[in-house]
């Protein structure tokens, strides 16, 4: 089958430095892909750059590549040669993002209800009645308790996990055929954080939308992802299954990177703490 | 582990905060705990229970509202500024994020001698060599003392900053989600590091963590946390291996593994953790520990 958004030899500069170094992917329908590295490894350049977000604002650049995505009516188009006015058009609608801080990704003086009604009415075309509607469905979706109540609070009077869920509501509002979620739980409690990669798990099922998840944190990709891009130094290190990256690494960046992820049962039947095992990768 | 009496022994610690119209927050509430020599003790718990006032209180940066504070058998609670600069050489932090507990415009060997000029444990080049073994003992090269903090990684930074806290041979270390701000692989050699010099120093480590994988790696004992209180703290292997109270075994539950085979199917949950605020008048009900095996304690759950 054809994929989703395919990603082939994307380079990214900031002037002389090269931020993502002709990255390749496949994104399909249904699947959750996981892009992990550490800080500076370009995985979040490379999210930016498919949102064509990566221009606005920096010094940022598409120094080349093609970022192919299949849009509803079957036709494939390029993202790196849209005009701005059309990326305006797919964002947030076919394709839509969420950040890792949600409280900086919401207007402080509007209703969280009237900013998810803003997403429909301008994308959709929805009149106000019918955006409210819509915004009631997708609280309930998210699983917001009490939504009624909740969609005409302001994001101050919201707990972190209920602003992320506000922002996935947002996100998914428009039906969007990729979802693009960048760190969407690093800045989360850890049971705030299962709830809403449950919720993600539980979405994809139901919306059928691909999810490209961004992250550092090992956990997380075992937790949600079908198959994983491992990036370090701008590069593609490692690329595949989840289960087989985690079991059988076959690359030496990859290797050192599991040995330093700490796991939660390791040290069952040992009364004293122990170092890590840690395996020497030469860059 | 800890023969003898305790380094540290917190009784009934209080913290509370006024947040206007006579509400107050109980940030740290009727906590009580000893700390080993050479001992990691771990405080666990979500944002907002607790653990970082717990541990700012303990060495003053925020006065007690009540309780007391017990390192070497001093009472410090109570003690005069002149009197507890002697004691706070005991006792030294490390913060999350390393360039915000550095200054920017001067050299970071400044930064590690300036706690040797402050509690006049050295001067001069005198300091200077001491400084130089410090920066030997935590994996830098010593000529690296006259680099300023934006020339370093996240990883060295946090490195200095131990140095720095090593400078007045403390006996007890806070480490305020010290390793929480850097990445995966830095992580594991910071914490490496720690244990190390736990072992060459003997030092004991009050380690603040949201992280409990980490914590489960470096630590002796773990103290739960939820509401200021503490609900469960025991021997490392009895609260990761036999939790008892339901918030332990939920914060556990929430926890990733970092094995796709091992993947669960949680049920959905929307709670959220209720307010700390309580109105005049009114306070939480104080939480009785019950031992349920040798130096496991367990709070009462209604």
């Amino acid at each position: 089958m054809e994929p989703l958004l395919s990603v082939r030899d994307l380079t990214v500069t900031f002037g002389s430095f090269t931020a993502v170094d002709r990255v390749s992917f496949d994104l399909h329908e249904g699947q959750t892909l996981a892009v992990v590295g550490e800080s500076g490894s370009g995985k979040s350049v490379t999210a930016l750059s498919i949102m064509r977000l990566v221009e606005l604002g920096t010094r940022g650049k598409i120094e080349n590549g093609e970022i192919l995505f299949r849009q509803p009516d079957g036709e494939v188009i390029d993202l790196v040669q849209q005009r701005e006015d059309d990326m305006r058009e797919i964002r947030g609608n076919a394709i839509s993002m969420i950040f890792q801080e949600p409280l900086t990704s919401l207007n402080p003086v509007y209703s969280v209800g009237d900013q998810v009604a803003e997403a429909v009415m301008l994308h959709q075309g929805l009149a106000k009645a019918e955006a409210a509607e819509r915004v009631l469905e997708m609280f309930r979706l998210v699983r917001i308790p009490e939504p009624e109540k909740r969609m005409v609070q302001y994001p101050h009077e919201m707990s972190g996990g209920m602003r992320q869920r506000v922002m996935i509501a947002m996100a998914l509002s428009c039906d969007p055929k990729v979802l693009i979620a960048d760190e969407p739980t690093t800045a989360l409690d850890v049971t705030i954080q299962a709830q809403i990669l449950g919720l993600m798990r539980d979405l994809r099922e139901q919306t059928g939308a691909a999810v490209l998840i961004i992250t550092h944190d090992m956990g997380v990709v075992a937790e949600v992802a079908d198959d994983v891009v491992v990036m370090n130094r701008a590069k593609v290190v490692e690329h595949g299954p989840a289960v087989d990256i985690f079991e059988n690494p076959s690359e030496p960046y990859t290797q050192a990177l599991l040995a330093s992820v700490p796991r939660l049962g390791s040290m069952q039947g040992r009364s004293e703490p122990a170092p890590f095992e840690l395996v020497e990768y030469d860059s | 582990m800890s023969a003898g009496t305790p380094l540290v022994e917190v009784r009934d610690l209080c913290k509370h905060f006024p947040v206007g119209a006579g509400a107050t927050v109980h940030a740290v509430e009727n906590v009580s705990l000893q700390v080993g020599r050479g001992e990691t003790l771990a405080v666990v718990g979500e944002s907002g229970c607790g653990k970082s006032t717990l541990a700012h209180t303990m060495i003053r940066l925020h006065e007690p509202t009540s309780g007391q504070v017990v390192l070497d058998g001093v009472d410090i609670s109570g003690l005069g500024n002149r009197a507890l600069r002697e004691h706070r050489a005991k006792m030294q932090i490390i913060f999350q994020d390393p360039f915000a507990s550095l200054d920017p415009r001067r050299p970071v060997g400044r930064a590690v001698a300036e706690p040797l000029l402050i509690h006049k444990i050295a001067k001069g080049p005198d300091a200077d060599e001491q400084v130089a073994d410090l920066f030997t003992r935590v994996g830098l090269e010593p000529d690296m003392m006259r680099q300023f903090p934006h020339q370093f990684s996240g990883g060295q930074r946090q490195r200095v900053c131990i140095a720095r806290a090593l400078a007045t041979r403390p006996e007890l270390v806070i480490a305020d989600e010290a390793v929480s701000a850097l990445d995966v692989s830095i992580q594991a050699q910071v914490i490496n590091l720690m244990m190390e010099l736990q072992s060459e120093l003997g030092l004991s480590y009050l380690f603040i963590s949201h992280d409990l994988a980490v914590v489960e790696r470096m630590s002796h004992r773990v103290a739960v946390m939820y509401l200021g209180q503490i609900v469960e703290i025991g021997p490392r292997s009895a609260i990761f291996e036999n939790p008892e109270h339901s918030y332990t075994q939920r914060l556990l539950d929430a926890v990733p593994i970092a094995d796709p085979r091992a993947r669960r199917d949680r049920p959905l949950l929307t709670d959220e953790i209720p307010s700390p605020v309580w109105a005049a008048g009114t306070s939480p009900e104080r939480v009785e520990l019950r031992e349920v095996a040798p130096g496991h304690l367990v709070a009462a759950e209604g």
